[in-house]
């Protein structure tokens, strides 16, 4: 098989040499780009596998890129974004980018949300999903976590439902209100934030520490495997 | 003013009365300048003519006395108020002076302390890097391991120094609105906890059974928490328990950090809250986490104050008002 395709696109050089060798040693092809201009022209050139982007370049914003980029390509696209500016964040989010890490960031995370980001397959349609040790029968509605059974809420049940189905993936609040809720539901997260901390109360064996369900900053939450090799 | 004057008229004599109106000016032009002061006399000179001056209950003048008499009185409330204007510009003048002498003493403290809390890092990763480099070391796998875990850790350090001083300089600068959103405070106890990386397996947590909800910056909050705990943590010895304990008292959710380090003075329970300030005798740190944890916690309408625990340690304690209905979404 073919190695994945990464361009990468940073206009800081050893911020670019760094990923570019990291890459390279995780098994991936890598092109590099240092400007806005310079990254849609090698993304047009070479369609890339998934393009990690940093939003502030020097000929234009990052979240211009990524729409360009999104109006003619699949590719997946992980932000690098600076802590603390949550809107930045969202707007790429919004502008179409599948997900994202803080700079500075470490390289095993960024790592793990590529291959997230790679595994193209779309939500899962299994009827049973296995996460860690959390099983979701999706037909008879019944999820244990250890063997043990957990009673769920159906509203609990349908936010643990689209998280399993989408294992590993960033999904934004505006996403899961959608799905669990319906279209009128795009604006009211801090109703997400009450049952996610129901949830964790039922699943995580310490809801202080989560280890199925991550929040993600100001966009979003994340179902991820605790004991997946990493 | 008129009526208490009118009062004493039959035990002074009219002219001296003239100098209480003078009670009327003063004040008001020591408070509020010369403009108002002026027609301040002249109302208070027009009212003393209308109601002690023969003819009286007329504005006309009969004794040219008189005309001397309400001359000076209205250059005494010019002079007055002339004088009362001029001491408040120099005191304006001398606060100004007094704030800029003192943020400069600030700037100061905050390189000093900037500048020494960069270096050490720094030092230690250029150390490391150079070691991991050099072809004449004799360096053992551990020793490598050991080099490698330097730079991370040191890099941490820098990178939380960093993320306190933009903190610092957002909240001087009023620049860092709190979004308040409803919030399960289990989250921002999982938030801050997950920002303390490894040091979080030392806190020991104890949540609410009901996971009471606030309305607050859930990103401020978790600086709040995660700067005490870290000040906790630096202060305890390593097999030493850090506690959390979220509890609600119906008005506040309480959330009570508490370690066994070695405590504080009751004449410093204010004081660490102060930047720059080096609490319980060590110099670790740069000093501001506990400033901005108290920063962000009043921006968000909550409250932290520390208290010395009875038997050792120190406690801290965030009380956030706690938000009244849980919201319930139907599908």
């Amino acid at each position: 098989m073919s190695k994945a395709l990464v361009l990468v696109v940073d206009d800081e050089p050893q911020i670019l040499r760094a990923l570019q060798t990291n890459l390279r040693g995780a098994g991936y092809e890598v092109e590099t780009a240092s400007t806005a201009e310079a990254a849609l022209a090698s993304a047009a050139m070479r369609p890339p596998d998934a393009v990690i982007l940093d939003l502030v370049l020097p000929d234009g914003s990052g979240i211009g890129v990524c729409r360009e980029l999104r109006s003619w390509s699949d590719a997946p696209v992980l932000v690098l974004s600076v802590v603390g500016d949550e809107a930045e964040k969202v707007a790429a989010l919004d502008a179409g980018a599948d997900d994202y890490v803080q700079k500075p960031f470490g390289i095993d995370e960024l790592l793990a949300r590529l291959r997230a980001l790679l595994r193209r397959a779309g939500p899962s349609t299994e009827p049973v999903l296995e996460i860690g040790e959390v099983v979701i029968d999706l037909e008879k509605h019944l999820v244990t976590v250890g063997g043990r059974h957990v009673s769920l809420t159906p509203n609990e049940f349908e936010l643990l439902r689209v998280l399993a189905q989408n294992e590993g993936k960033l999904m934004t609040h505006p996403a899961i209100l959608r799905e669990v809720w319906g279209p009128a539901y795009g604006a009211e997260s801090h109703y997400l934030h009450v049952y996610i901390s129901q949830l964790r109360r039922k699943l995580e064996p310490d809801p202080a520490r989560p280890r199925y369900l991550l929040t993600e900053p100001g966009a979003g939450y994340r179902l991820v495997n605790p004991v997946a090799p990493s | 003013m008129t009526g208490a004057i009118f009062g004493l008229k039959t035990v002074a004599p009219v002219l001296g009365l003239a100098i209480l109106y003078l009670l009327a000016v003063l004040p008001v032009a020591v408070l509020y300048g010369l403009g108002y002061a002026l027609a301040v006399s002249i109302a208070s000179m027009l009212a003393f003519n209308f109601f002690f001056l023969p003819p009286l209950h007329t504005l006309a003048l009969t004794d040219s006395e008189n005309w001397v008499a309400l001359a000076v009185f209205v250059v005494t409330a010019v002079v007055v108020s002339e004088l009362a204007t001029r001491a408040r510009r120099r005191a304006f003048a001398a606060a100004e002076a007094d704030t800029l002498r003192r943020s400069d003493a600030a700037k100061t403290a905050v390189l000093h302390a900037v500048s020494h809390d960069l270096r050490s890092p720094l030092t230690a990763i250029r150390a490391a890097g150079e070691g991991l480099e050099s072809g004449s070391l004799q360096l053992g796998e551990s020793d490598r391991a050991a080099l490698l875990e330097t730079i991370r850790l040191e890099t941490a350090r820098l990178e939380r120094l960093v993320a306190n001083l933009v903190d610092l300089s957002r909240l001087e600068a009023g620049a860092a609105p709190a979004q308040r959103e409803l919030w399960p405070v289990d989250e921002l106890v999982s938030r801050a906890l997950d920002a303390l990386g490894a040091d979080a397996a030392r806190v020991a947590v104890t949540l609410d059974g009901e996971a009471p909800l606030v309305r607050v910056d859930a990103a401020q909050l978790e600086r709040v928490l995660a700067n005490v705990l870290e000040n906790a943590l630096r202060f305890s010895s390593p097999s030493d328990p850090v506690e959390l304990v979220v509890s609600s008292t119906g008005d506040d959710v309480l959330v009570r950090i508490t370690d066994h380090g070695p405590g504080l003075e009751t004449e410093s329970l204010e004081r660490i809250f102060e930047p720059f300030e080096h609490g319980r005798g060590g110099a670790e740190g740069t000093g501001l986490g506990l400033a901005i944890a108290r920063g962000f916690a009043e921006a968000n309408g909550c409250r932290l104050w520390a208290e010395p625990h009875p038997a050792s340690g120190a406690s801290f304690v965030l009380a956030m008002p706690s938000a009244a209905a849980r919201p319930t979404l139907v599908r």
